[in-house]
Formats: structure tokens, C-alpha cells, sequence
């Protein structure tokens, strides 16, 4: 701690010791001679749109003596305004004095009918003793349709998903313009999707801005589940006043193969006999947007069943395709009469397999029926056959 | 047809057909049963019981107890402190049996009567099969009026019709049920044509009755046991085992009806007997058989009981037909 406070202490005295602080006399070195009145502004060249007024800020001050200062503008093109405006006030004359500077605005609006070019005139400043000139040179241009007006910018314009998701863009719509505006949004989306504005949780069709005012809207794009794998693009157009932005979104939809079992009239019930091998027409369908691939034909058959598949696997199937195939089921020898359940399972290399639960009536073999029938025949035959003997008596 | 009485010696010439004026005598024993003391008895009884079981069936039924299949749970459905319309058939229906044919025969060679009636052109064949056939047919009236009368109660209690699967099994369960009365008809009359006093060939029934009724089972366990031991932990000898004694059990004819209707008025009733669990991996519990279905399960359930039937009486038929009728 002593060290360190000798060290401190020596430190002071050199900088007392050296007399004259070099940031003393870095501060003392821009400054000019004193001056009674200066006008002056940070951009006295401007550009400007026709039709849009101009505002030029100025600054007045003196470094000697207060005094009122009288303000106008000479060399005006025919046909301009021009007027000053301080604290929203229009005013004639500012006052000034040492370091209190005044600051205002000129606001200068060009006919509508002017001509593209350059312009120049002065500010006149007549203090008590002086008068102070500033050239300003205004360079207007002719009115472009998108300048100035609404900008989007999205966060993630290329988003990737299956026909099952909906597709969500950030995006944030700007009025740069300095008035008021109500943007209406529309959206140019090919057939099979469904495009929503939302702000906020609601779904917009137009939203109102202030003056550069941003707000972050969602554009969410769902497509229709049968829609084809590809790239598809989506034009965003946001319309406000005269002004208007485009964007351009791509939903990227990638394919996916959705596959169903069923039969040919929809019944997912049918009868077979004990031990019996019975041939069920089954339909595998691919009703997703994608080919599926190499489809592996299964079953959760009851114990003692077996189900076999013809064919068992199918190479590829295209979307909106089906295909026929047989279930050859065989119940078991030991089953008892009635109902069963089957579960066929269809499996594709991508995307989610399908399973149907099949409902199978097991019915009993008629062959002991018959058996009972012999039985009932031979005993009535041995009943004739008494009769033959001993009838008649 | 022709050539046949040469071949047959002189003194035993067969002409004409056996069943000559078998309807005769059907209809005369017919009108006798129906008409008997011992009849209305029996008809009084088993038309209260039908009403009072059906009755409280209903009032059960009503208050939402059966699910679907209204009709046959009628015939099914309990209600403290009635048995079901079922377990009385089981008593009566052998009752009615025996009541109709324990007299048959020797009745007929009490009152003296017999050689009068043998002496008409009415072959003893005739005389055997036509009362067989109007007790059978004595039974069938009896029992379809019942059924009749338990729809009719039905329909009025419920308010909804019988459907077609429904129908089909209480006119299964109405036909085997009229065998099973058979079965003790057939016992009565062979024990009537064995035993000289109506009284002994009624007792003799009614033990016969008695034994499958109530000690058949006892037994059929303890022969089960004793044939196919089953060590315990020995699985498969326990199913070889259980699997004899239902078979055994099977002979009594109370067993096959009881099988019956069970199998017959509950649709959901798969299978009849020893079910392995393997057998039930995959099925759907609870489901309804379809009637056919239950019709091929009872099958050979019936087959026993009309065979049964055939077989008694064909017994019947030979002693009868040996017996010496001058008496």
C-alpha cells in the first residue's frame, strides 16, 4: 500500500512539475479568433425529392456579443417557400449570445412543378453590427416510385419443411417515409397454399404505420398435404399509400411418402376358416407427396397364424398410386370359432409406417357337422334295420 | 315288393308298411295326453314358472341390465331369488319326459288293453312309434307354446322385436331342447316295455335322472383321476386329465344341454370346454358368434341328444318287439 501511494505522489508532482498540460493545450489549439457572428449548418449540400419539402437545420452564435439576429433567405428560385422553425414555432429572428448557440430549421418546399436540378440560395443572418451569409445548394431529383417508402426485411426468406408443416417467415415491415400510412398485404402464392398475415396472434389484411414505425409480422404459408415436392415462391407485397415493397419467400417442400393400407371396398373384416388358408386383397396406397420405397408387407397375426404377403415388398410407389396385394392368411388349427384381430403393417424405408387392424371371423370346419349328421343317419338306419328284423309282428 | 313274401316263412309273413295306422294312434294318444290330469299338472307348472322367470327377466332387463340380445337374455337372465328360465328347464323338461311314457306300454298290459288294441290291423310297430311320437309331439306342442308365450311376454315387456340371429337361436335352442325332453321319453319307455309296474319304470327313470343330475359329475372327476393321473406341476397331463373329464361328463345328457344353452343363448360364448390361452392371443373379446357359427358349436351336442333319442327308442323298439304279448 506505502509503495503504492509514494508512487501516486510522484506521478502528481511530475505533472505539477512540467507546467502546462499537453490536453490544456490541445483544447486551445482549433479555436480561431473570436467571431461577433456565425451561421452555419452540417450539410449545406442536400438532396431532396420534388414534391418532398426540405428541412436544413441551422446554427447561429456568436463568441462576443448577444444581440438579436435577424433571419431571411436571399436568391429563393420563383415560386418557393421558404420559412424558419424553431420549437415548432416559425420565426423571424433568434437571439443569440456567447455560448448559447441557437438551432433551427429552414424549411424550404419547392413547387411541385419545379424541375430536377440544382438550386442554390443564401441564408442571410444581419446581427447588430454584421451580417453573416451561408450558400446552401439543394440538388432535387425527380420522384422514384420505391424510394422512401416501405421496406421489408425477412429473417429466414427460404424455409424447408413437408406438406404437413406450416411454413412461418419473420418479417419486418418499415415505413421509412415521415407520414402516416396503412399498409394493405397481399400475397401471390401458387395454387395449394394458404397464406395468412399475422401481428400479433391475429390474422391482418392491412395494418396501420406511423411515421418510421417497424413492425414484425408473421407470414404464415401452409400448403395443402398433397402437394408435390419443390420449390415454390411466394411474392409478398405490402401497398401503402403510393409507396409499396416486395418481397419474395420460398417455401422449400420436401417430399414425404404416407402410405395406407386398406381394401378395395373398405371393410377391414372378413371370414376364413380353422386351418384354412384364405386369400385377403388388400390396398397399399401412397397418399403423401413423395415416392416411397422399397414398402415391407407385415403382419401381427394371433398365435399359431401365419400371414403371408404376395407380393411381399414393393419397390417404389409413386404418390397417388396403389397397388394390389394379397394377404394369405391361415388361422391357426387350434383356433376357436369367432372373431380375431390381424394387424397388417406396412413399412416404408422413409416416412411413418402404417398399420390396419384387420377383423378375421374364424369359422369352424362344417366337417364335424357332417360326422354329426352320419351319426344321426346310422342310428336311424339301425332303427330300419330293426324294423327289417323284427317289424310287422 | 312283390317277390318278397315267398322268401319269408309262413307265420311270419311281413305285408303291407309297418306304419299302418300309426296316425291313429298318434292322434288318440295325443288327445289322451293332452287331455290327462297328469298333463295339465305339468303344464301348469312350467307355464308359472316360464311366466314368473320371464316376468322377472324382464323387470331386470328393463332396468338396463342386458346389453344386446334382449330376447335370449330373457331366457338367461336371473333375478334373485328365481333360477333363469333356463334352470328350470333343466328340472322340467326331463320331468315332462318321464310323466309322458313311464306308463306307456305296461299301462297298456295292466288295464288289459294291449292285446285289444294289437288285435286292431295296427302293427306293434305302429303301436310303439305312434305313442313315441305323440309323447314327442305332446312334448314339442308344450314347449313351442312356452316359447311362444316368453316372445309374446317379451315383446310386450321390452317393446322391441326379436332380430333374425336372435330368432335362429331360440328355435335351435326350442329343437334341442324338445331332443333332450326326447332322450327321457325314449328312458321312460324302454324302462315302461322292461318293467311290468308303472311305478317301477317311473322310479327307474327318475334315478337314471337322479345319477346324471346329480353324481355324474362327482364321478366323471373321480374316473378322471383315476385313468390319467396328473402329478402336480405336470401341465400337460392336468389338461389331458381335465380334457377326460369333460369328455365323460359329456355322456350325461344334462351336461350336452347345459353346453347347449350356454353356447346357444350367449352369442359370446366361443367355445365350449377347455380353451387354451394360446387360443384366445388375438381374438376379440366379447364378440358376438355368428348364429350359424353357435349352430355348428352345439352341433354335435345335438347329434348326442337326437342319436341319443334314436338309439333309446331303437332299444325300445327291439325288446318290444320280442316281448310275449298275451297277457
Amino acid at each position: 500500500m506505502r509503495m503504492f501511494r509514494i508512487v501516486g505522489l510522484a506521478f502528481t508532482l511530475l505533472l505539477a512539475l512540467s507546467g502546462v498540460s499537453p490536453v490544456l493545450a490541445q483544447d486551445q489549439q482549433p479555436q480561431s479568433a473570436p467571431q461577433d457572428l456565425f451561421l452555419f449548418t452540417r450539410y449545406p449540400v442536400q438532396e431532396a425529392t420534388i414534391g418532398d419539402p426540405v428541412t436544413i437545420r441551422l446554427t447561429l452564435g456568436s463568441d462576443t456579443t448577444p444581440q438579436i439576429v435577424r433571419l431571411a433567405v436571399r436568391d429563393l428560385p420563383e415560386g418557393w417557400n421558404a420559412s424558419f422553425r424553431g420549437d415548432g414555432k416559425t420565426i423571424q429572428a433568434a437571439y443569440v449570445a456567447p455560448k448559447s448557440d441557437a438551432s433551427f430549421d429552414l424549411r424550404i418546399e419547392p413547387p411541385e412543378n419545379v424541375s430536377a436540378g440544382d438550386y442554390r440560395l443564401t441564408v442571410v443572418a444581419r446581427g447588430s453590427t454584421r451580417e453573416v451569409t451561408l450558400p446552401i445548394e439543394l440538388i432535387l431529383k425527380a420522384k422514384e416510385e420505391s424510394s422512401a417508402g416501405l421496406l421489408f426485411k425477412v429473417d429466414l426468406p427460404m424455409l424447408r419443411g413437408t406438406p404437413d408443416t406450416t411454413f412461418r417467415y419473420n418479417v419486418t415491415l418499415k415505413n421509412e417515409s415521415d407520414q402516416e400510412t396503412t399498409v394493405s398485404l397481399l400475397a401471390e402464392a401458387p395454387r395449394g397454399f394458404l397464406v395468412d398475415f399475422r401481428l400479433a396472434g391475429q390474422s391482418i389484411t392491412s395494418v396501420p404505420f406511423e411515421p418510421n414505425e417497424s413492425k414484425s409480422l408473421n407470414i404464415e404459408v401452409k400448403p395443402f398435404p398433397d402437394m408435390p415436392a419443390g420449390k415454390y415462391e411466394i411474392n409478398v407485397l405490402a401497398q401503402g399509400g403510393e409507396s409499396q415493397a416486395t418481397t419474395l419467400l420460398v417455401a422449400e417442400l420436401t417430399g414425404q411418402p404416407k402410405v395406407k393400407l386398406t381394401t378395395s371396398d373398405g371393410r377391414l373384416s372378413g371370414e376364413a376358416r380353422i386351418g384354412e388358408k384364405t386369400a385377403f386383397n388388400l390396398i397399399v396406397q401412397n397418399t403423401g407427396s413423395a415416392p416411397a420405397r422399397n414398402i415391407q408387407l407385415s403382419a401381427v397375426p394371433p398365435a399359431g397364424w401365419t400371414v403371408e404377403f404376395e407380393p411381399k415388398q414393393i419397390p417404389e410407389l409413386n404418390s397417388n398410386q396403389r397397388v394390389e396385394v394379397t394377404a394369405n392368411v391361415q388361422p391357426s388349427n387350434q383356433a376357436i370359432a369367432g372373431d380375431y384381430v390381424v394387424t397388417f403393417v406396412a413399412r416404408p424405408d422413409e416416412g411413418a409406417s402404417e398399420s390396419t387392424e384387420f377383423r378375421v371371423t374364424v369359422l369352424a370346419s362344417t366337417l364335424w357337422g357332417l360326422v354329426g349328421v352320419i351319426l344321426i343317419a346310422v342310428a336311424v338306419f339301425g332303427v330300419g334295420m330293426a324294423v327289417m328284423r323284427f317289424g310287422r309282428r | 315288393m312283390l317277390s318278397q313274401p315267398e322268401r319269408v316263412p309262413i307265420g311270419r309273413q311281413r305285408e303291407g308298411s309297418p306304419w299302418t295306422g300309426l296316425w291313429a294312434v298318434v292322434a288318440k294318444e295325443m288327445a289322451d295326453h293332452l287331455t290327462s290330469v297328469r298333463m295339465l299338472i305339468l303344464e301348469v307348472l312350467i307355464v308359472l314358472t316360464a311366466s314368473g322367470t320371464v316376468y322377472a327377466a324382464t323387470q331386470s332387463l328393463r332396468a338396463g341390465a342386458g346389453g344386446s340380445f334382449l330376447f335370449l337374455n330373457l331366457f338367461i337372465t336371473a333375478r334373485e331369488p328365481l333360477p333363469a328360465f333356463v334352470g328350470f328347464l333343466g328340472l322340467l323338461v326331463p320331468l315332462i319326459g318321464i310323466a309322458l311314457a313311464f306308463d306307456a306300454i305296461n299301462g297298456e298290459f295292466n288295464q288289459r288293453t294291449i292285446s285289444k288294441i294289437l288285435a286292431q290291423p295296427i302293427y306293434r310297430d305302429a303301436l310303439l312309434f305312434g305313442k313315441f311320437l305323440a309323447g314327442l309331439g305332446a312334448l314339442a306342442l308344450t314347449l313351442s307354446a312356452i316359447w311362444l308365450l316368453i316372445i309374446g311376454l317379451g315383446l310386450l315387456q321390452l317393446g322391441v322385436p326379436p332380430d333374425g340371429e336372435e330368432v335362429v337361436r331360440i328355435l335351435w335352442f326350442l329343437l334341442v331342447t324338445i331332443f333332450y325332453g326326447g332322450i327321457w321319453l325314449a328312458l321312460a319307455m324302454l324302462f315302461s316295455i322292461v318293467f311290468r309296474q308303472p311305478a317301477t319304470a317311473a322310479l327307474a327313470s327318475i334315478a337314471v335322472w337322479l345319477f346324471f343330475t346329480a353324481f355324474w359329475g362327482i364321478i366323471a372327476g373321480l374316473l378322471a383321476q383315476l385313468l390319467r393321473p396328473a402329478p402336480p406341476g405336470d401341465a400337460l397331463a392336468l389338461i389331458e386329465q381335465v380334457q377326460l373329464e369333460l369328455a365323460l361328463a359329456r355322456i350325461s345328457p344334462n351336461t350336452l344341454y347345459a353346453e347347449v344353452a350356454l353356447a346357444t343363448l350367449n352369442p359370446a360364448v366361443r367355445a365350449l370346454g377347455l380353451i387354451l390361452p394360446i387360443q384366445l392371443h388375438g381374438a376379440v373379446p366379447g364378440s358376438p358368434l355368428p348364429a350359424a357359427q353357435s349352430l355348428l358349436l352345439t352341433w354335435p351336442h345335438a347329434t348326442g341328444l337326437i342319436a341319443a333319442t334314436i338309439l333309446l327308442f331303437a332299444l325300445g323298439y327291439v325288446l318290444f318287439q320280442r316281448q310275449e304279448i298275451r297277457a
